[in-house]
């Protein structure tokens, strides 16, 4: 490089004005975070858009109750049809939609493909969210599905399911793997969590270079770390690289690190609405599904702008099922059900902890101005299909 | 530096094999190398530049474990930090010893660069499937303008050759903590560490792994000179002045590393970075803040070397 490319380069880079620092708050531990990011804020940031403390459930009886049974897609759609309607008060899909989305977006699917092979974003309602975006004027290649890791995509299989030349993205091919250049070293956050070196975490390229709206397709999990899994997780912990670093030896700093990710910007202006899959879901062990033991099936599709309020109901639908199924909750915090590392007992025993979950993460997220926390403040609309 | 003394710093090749197999060496492009006592006669009519390596003297020579990531099954971690063999720290404690290695097989084009970033004196064993990564190797290192220039740190080791120092320095090293071996009266790096001290009581040096975090605690991240994102098996080499750097960039993985993040202390105007083995390209997403310079690596494969200039 040149002498005076460098220094034009220097005088053109507008990378300091976004610095942020998270001051240690002593009734929120964690570390230090410090976010970069060369992007401005939306009008109106994606999160938690025009609906704050809204949430739609809609919920079928017709929907399966068995691992082995595909959705029906047209009950799928009439759901997301009349969910979509609901949250926005408008009388024609299509007009639900374009509330939304315009044709010249190009949009990202986020989807969940971790739960492999029981649990993972519906491709069903990951169709439906194609169609519905083509039917705005997008084109297919205007769409891209998109999650971190190549394999969990590959194990998921979307393509069959989607339009044909709507895209399939991954980042890298592992948790370690070094594959930075598909992350933008310019949008990241750093934090020091556990000792490690490499205390950066960077947003994926294809969300701060290359779209301009994100629907967010999470599952309903159950999360070793976080408590659940929904809409914050799924965004945050699938856009950004080096995310595990967050979680070990028994103690979680998802606490905060969550929200954090969440709301670094362009990530939370473009992730404009949230459709959390909750045909099937996961009561212990996830983010993982490797198994059918703890499967369950809410039947239910939760549709809203605002990804704390779904998350806070999230919170409840697995902390009832754990309680029904006379497990420990996922607010338990003793030293007695903590066995950290422990996989296999925690695959065994739903009384088993490996970290000491976090599900307060939804409420920092909240104190972010990410959402609604206070459960008498979010609105529920129910829908039955 | 001269191109005698440069050619001086490049390890040389031990070579067991009889002298019927001087095509292949010459194949791969090397010319020089340590024989068995007894063959360099042979190897010399073949027309090579071979010289015995007594076994005196290969017992003489410190031995080295090869570079590369270790398998520790057998070890618990405290962290998920993969744990490496390097060399870098012994080459900086003891510059002027005489080193001999045995390199991993497929590792003997890191072997070769990270005696080179360090200009150790090594004789090198390889696998000699590996000839033709040693060849390339060695005519890259070749390639690499000569420059000498003194190693900068942030922390001084006073170094009372215990086996404790050492492994503190190792340690250090693994976590890019610039530091270098330096006397008592050291007033220079920031952070002057000796064993045994009130301030370093030896106890303290039993979890080197922990006392390096302290001593990266004491000296800050903002304050350090180096900073690497987005790997954890590269360790690097900084030598420089006022006006220039010097970056060696040694990648212990076995894997092409893309993207690699440098935060360098200072305002630099960072060149062409020269990649083993792909050769020049331009560094990525340059930018400077804070008082700092940052820029990306296309890939790196086992080595890279990047020279700065200051830029004001």
């Amino acid at each position: 490089m040149e002498r005076r490319e460098f220094l034009e380069l220097l005088a053109t880079t507008p990378l300091a004005s976004a610095v942020r620092l998270e001051a240690a708050d002593p009734e929120w531990p964690g570390p230090r975070y410090r976010v970069v990011t060369r992007y401005a804020a939306a009008a109106v940031p994606g999160m938690p858009g025009p609906f704050p403390g809204r949430v739609v459930r809609t919920h079928s009886q017709r929907l399966p109750e068995k691992a082995s049974a595909a959705p029906d897609p047209l009950l799928v759609r009439e759901m997301m049809e009349r969910g979509m309607r609901s949250l926005t008060g408008e009388t024609t899909t299509l007009a639900a939609w374009r509330r939304f989305f315009e044709p010249q977006d190009v949009v990202a699917i986020k989807v969940n493909a971790g739960g492999h092979p029981y649990c993972v974003s519906s491709p069903v309602i990951v169709a439906e969210i194609c169609r519905q975006l083509i039917a705005v004027g997008l084109k297919p290649p205007q769409i891209v599905v998109y999650e971190r890791f190549f394999g969990q995509l590959a194990d998921a299989n979307y393509a069959p399911h989607l339009p044909e030349g709507v895209q399939i993205q991954a980042a890298e091919r592992g948790n370690r793997a070094p594959e930075e250049r598909s992350y933008d070293p310019l949008t990241y956050v750093e934090a020091e969590f556990f000792g490690e070196e490499d205390t950066r975490s960077n947003m994926m390229r294809l969300v701060s270079e290359r779209v301009t709206k994100i629907v967010n397709v999470p599952n309903m999990k159950d999360h070793g770390a976080t408590g659940v899994t929904g809409c914050l997780k799924n965004l945050a912990y699938g856009s950004f690289s080096n995310v595990a670093r967050t979680h070990s030896q028994g103690v979680s700093h998802t606490l905060t690190a969550v929200g954090t990710f969440a709301a670094v910007e362009p990530l939370r202006s473009r992730a404009v609405l949230q459709i959390m899959d909750g045909l099937r879901a996961v009561w212990h062990g996830g983010p993982f599904a490797p198994t059918q033991k703890f499967l369950f099936f809410p039947r239910q599709i939760v549709i809203g702008t605002d990804p704390v309020a779904i998350d806070r109901l999230l919170l409840d639908v697995i902390d009832d099922k754990r309680k029904a199924e006379g497990v420990i909750s996922i607010w338990d915090r003793s030293p007695s059900h903590l066995k950290p590392n422990d996989t296999i007992a925690r695959d065994s025993d739903p009384n088993v902890n490996i970290l000491i979950r976090e599900p307060r993460h939804v409420e920092y997220a909240g104190r972010l101005g990410l959402g609604e926390w206070d459960l008498a403040k979010i609105k529920v609309e129910e829908i039955e299909v | 530096m001269s191109l005698a003394l440069l050619l001086a710093a490049l390890p040389v090749l031990y070579w067991e094999r009889p002298p019927d197999t001087a095509a292949a060496l010459r194949a791969a492009g090397i010319e020089r190398v340590r024989v068995p006592p007894g063959r360099a006669r042979a190897w010399t009519t073949a027309g090579l530049e071979a010289v015995p390596l007594q076994d005196a003297e290969k017992s003489d020579r410190v031995a080295l474990k090869p570079p590369g990531l270790a398998g520790r099954a057998d070890a618990g971690s405290a962290t998920r930090r993969p744990w490496l063999d390097a060399n870098g720290w012994r080459f900086l404690r003891a510059p002027k010893a005489r080193y001999f290695e045995t390199a991993a097989r497929d590792g003997a084009a890191l072997a070769a660069a990270e005696a080179f970033a360090y200009g150790a004196d090594l004789v090198l064993a390889i696998d000699p499937a590996d000839l033709p990564a040693l060849g390339e190797a060695l005519r890259f290192l070749r390639s690499v303008p000569p420059l000498d220039l003194p190693d900068l740190a942030d922390i001084g080791v006073v170094d009372d050759g215990s086996g404790a120092a050492g492994e503190v320095m190792n340690l250090l090293a693994r976590r890019n903590l610039l530091f270098r071996p330096v006397a008592r009266s050291a007033s220079d790096p920031p952070l002057l560490v000796e064993l045994g001290t009130p301030a370093y009581p030896q106890a303290e040096a039993a979890n080197p792994d922990a006392f390096a975090l302290k001593l990266r605690a004491q000296l800050g991240d903002e304050r350090r000179t180096l900073r690497l994102y987005g790997s954890e098996v590269v360790l690097a080499r900084l030598v420089g002045d006022a006006s220039r750097l010097r970056l060696h960039l040694l990648n212990y993985s076995g894997r092409s590393i893309q993207g690699l993040r440098v935060r360098l202390r200072g305002l630099w105007t960072p060149g062409d970075v020269q990649l083993l083995p792909q050769g020049k390209a331009a560094v990525e997403a340059a930018v400077a803040q804070d008082g700092t310079t940052e820029f990306s690596l296309p890939a790196l494969g086992p080595y890279a070397v990047v020279d700065l200039t200051a830029a004001r």
